[in-house]
């Protein structure tokens, strides 16, 4: 059971605002993702039966500089920023 | 500060630390763009260090390795198997929401760090994880530079075992100190390549129960860690001998005040929801493997301390010195094979090398003109009396301003010292020419004998050995 309480406290640390309308409906979805969540949990995989899944392990990169992405490119979604950064408005 | 009785009551302080130390890798964590201080902002950046979605992050394996010679550095176990996790918080310096980091299998646990006093800090454990971006805040508005996100860093955790502010700054320089000679970090407090967030707490003397711990975030100089820790000390003391209650926070520590404020409210106080990180796999560890790496270890610092202050008969102030920055330690190592005295080199060192060398950067680059084969060579020709320490001084000096060797500046002739005859004139006309000292000698005043080896001293030119001419004065006037 997903409470009123702890959608708020999820909005809050999310900083998101909800509408009174909003809530609830956040309760039924978040709580059929638990729920949904939970079914998976019931089938019972033994890792021995599946040594493939086991293996999967170690995927390293190389400690070699590859260019990056020139700046220009790096701001494209924030309309440039400005002076070279991203730009925000005060928050907290 | 009284009790009913009249009597102070007495608290104990109770400090552990969580030390970010930042890595020296060419590479990011997750990604291959560059780590490196000082870019332009937002120039060292790509998909998957601003958490564009549809991208993986792929582990950089020198990130293992330096934590493996971290681990075995600290006198850690390292994991065999450990995994990455998210710690999920809403900042603008996190671009994904959520942070890469290690919850629940971090890579090594249960190491310590010996503190001068034998005592020793115990480590709860180390975990790999990512650094936050930089935020600039300028004219109200915030400026968001992204280079340094995803810059490896590894975050030590004490236990509370730290009880006093100088314990809190030993443990910090020891730890800062390894760091450096295991060549993972160059720990630079200025530029932020170490800091540390700093749990304080205080008790009743003696009691087991720990007090309510209020947490200073960020601390990124070792002497406004320790103000910091007495500050707080003094804080929780106050508020408890007057009635109130430690409350549980996060607070910023202000250098100008000598005082701290509150950052975020208890309500605030985060839940980061830490899970595994399905994008990555598990970091899959052989026996073998550390064993490789335990043998490119290099020699601690507190191995070489003790060496130094046993073994050489160095006095500990100075050990600590020549410890104290790798790049001196090496210079001093290689300097004294195949020497009786290495005492000799660190003299030199500290009382004629680190006169030129006056902030600390200098000192820690150690950037001289003589090479350490010069100095064996200086030191061997002292050690064979065929040069006085007088000379080599000078000698020296010379050496450092030209990167040229003794040679250059020592001749044969200074080399051979003075000639038996020559020198038993020089002692006669000495003798002869100051009988007022002479007398004062004989009637008991030893010093007076000073003043008649100053002035054969003057006549060789410093070229002579002090000890024997003393010997022959001595042997001349009680003839």
């Amino acid at each position: 059971m997903i409470t009123r309480e702890a959608v708020l406290n999820l909005a809050n640390l999310s900083k998101l605002y909800l509408e009174e309308s909003e809530i609830e409906n956040a309760q039924k979805e978040i709580e059929g993702m638990v729920n949904f969540a939970d079914e998976i949990n019931k089938i019972n995989i033994d890792f021995e039966d599946l040594p493939e899944l086991e293996s999967i392990s170690n995927a390293f990169h190389e400690d070699e500089i590859k260019e990056s992405f020139p700046q220009e490119k790096i701001l494209e979604n924030v309309d440039g920023g400005k002076d070279g950064y991203f730009h925000i408005k005060k928050f907290n | 500060m009284f009790g009913d009785g009249g009597k102070a009551m007495k608290y104990d302080l109770v400090v552990g630390l969580e030390t970010h130390v930042e890595l020296s890798t060419k590479t990011k964590i997750f990604c291959n763009c560059a780590n490196k201080f000082g870019s332009e902002p937002n120039t060292n950046c790509c998909p998957i260090c601003i958490g564009l979605p549809g991208t993986l992050p792929k582990l950089n394996r020198e990130v293992v390795n330096f934590a493996i010679k971290a681990a075995l550095a600290l006198n850690c176990e390292v994991s065999l198997v450990s995994k990455m996790d998210r710690k999920n918080y809403v900042y603008p310096d996190l671009p994904k929401a959520y942070q890469i980091s290690q919850f629940y299998e971090p890579i090594c646990k249960n190491g310590y760090i010996e503190l001068d006093s034998g005592k020793k800090i115990r480590i709860n454990h180390i975990h790999m994880e990512e650094d936050a971006a930089k935020l600039v805040y300028k004219g109200g508005d915030t400026y968001v530079d992204y280079n340094r996100g995803g810059v490896p860093l590894l975050e030590v955790v004490t236990e509370p075992d730290i009880s006093s502010s100088d314990e809190a700054a030993e443990y910090l320089e020891k730890l800062q100190m390894i760091m450096r000679y295991i060549g993972v970090s160059d720990c630079r407090m200025q530029e932020g390549s170490i800091k540390c967030d700093v749990n304080v707490s205080v008790k009743p003397e003696g009691s087991e129960k720990l007090g309510t711990r209020t947490e200073i975030k960020n601390m990124n100089s070792i002497t406004f860690m320790a103000k910091a820790i007495d500050y707080e000390r003094e804080r929780h003391i106050e508020l408890i001998e007057n009635g109130g209650k430690v409350e549980q926070q996060t607070l910023r520590y202000l250098p100008e005040t000598n005082s701290t404020e509150s950052m975020r409210s208890k309500e605030d106080a985060q839940d980061y929801r830490y899970f595994r990180d399905p994008d990555l796999v598990d970091i899959v560890l052989t026996k073998e493997q550390i064993d490789e790496i335990k043998k490119t270890l290099p020699e601690l610092p507190g191995v070489r301390f003790k060496k130094y202050v046993n073994e050489f008969g160095i006095a500990e102030k100075e050990a600590m010195l020549l410890v104290k920055y790798k790049n001196v330690s090496d210079y001093f190592e290689e300097s004294i094979k195949g020497l009786k005295n290495a005492k000799t080199v660190s003299n030199f060192i500290i009382g004629q090398i680190f006169r030129s060398l006056e902030t600390e950067a200098e000192k820690e680059a150690f950037e001289i003109l003589t090479t350490p084969s010069q100095m064996n060579e200086l030191v061997k020709l002292i050690e064979s009396g065929k040069l006085n320490m007088n000379l080599a001084k000078k000698a020296l000096m010379k050496m450092l301003e030209s990167g040229k060797p003794v040679t250059e500046f020592v001749s044969e002739k200074d080399m051979q010292g003075i000639p038996p005859e020559e020198m038993k004139k020089l002692c006669e006309d000495a003798i002869k020419a100051n009988e007022n000292a002479v007398n004062d000698y004989l009637s008991g005043k030893e010093k007076a004998l000073k003043a008649l080896l100053g002035s054969v001293m003057k006549q060789t030119r410093g070229r002579g050995n002090a000890q024997d001419i003393e010997t022959m004065l001595k042997d001349m006037i009680s003839k």
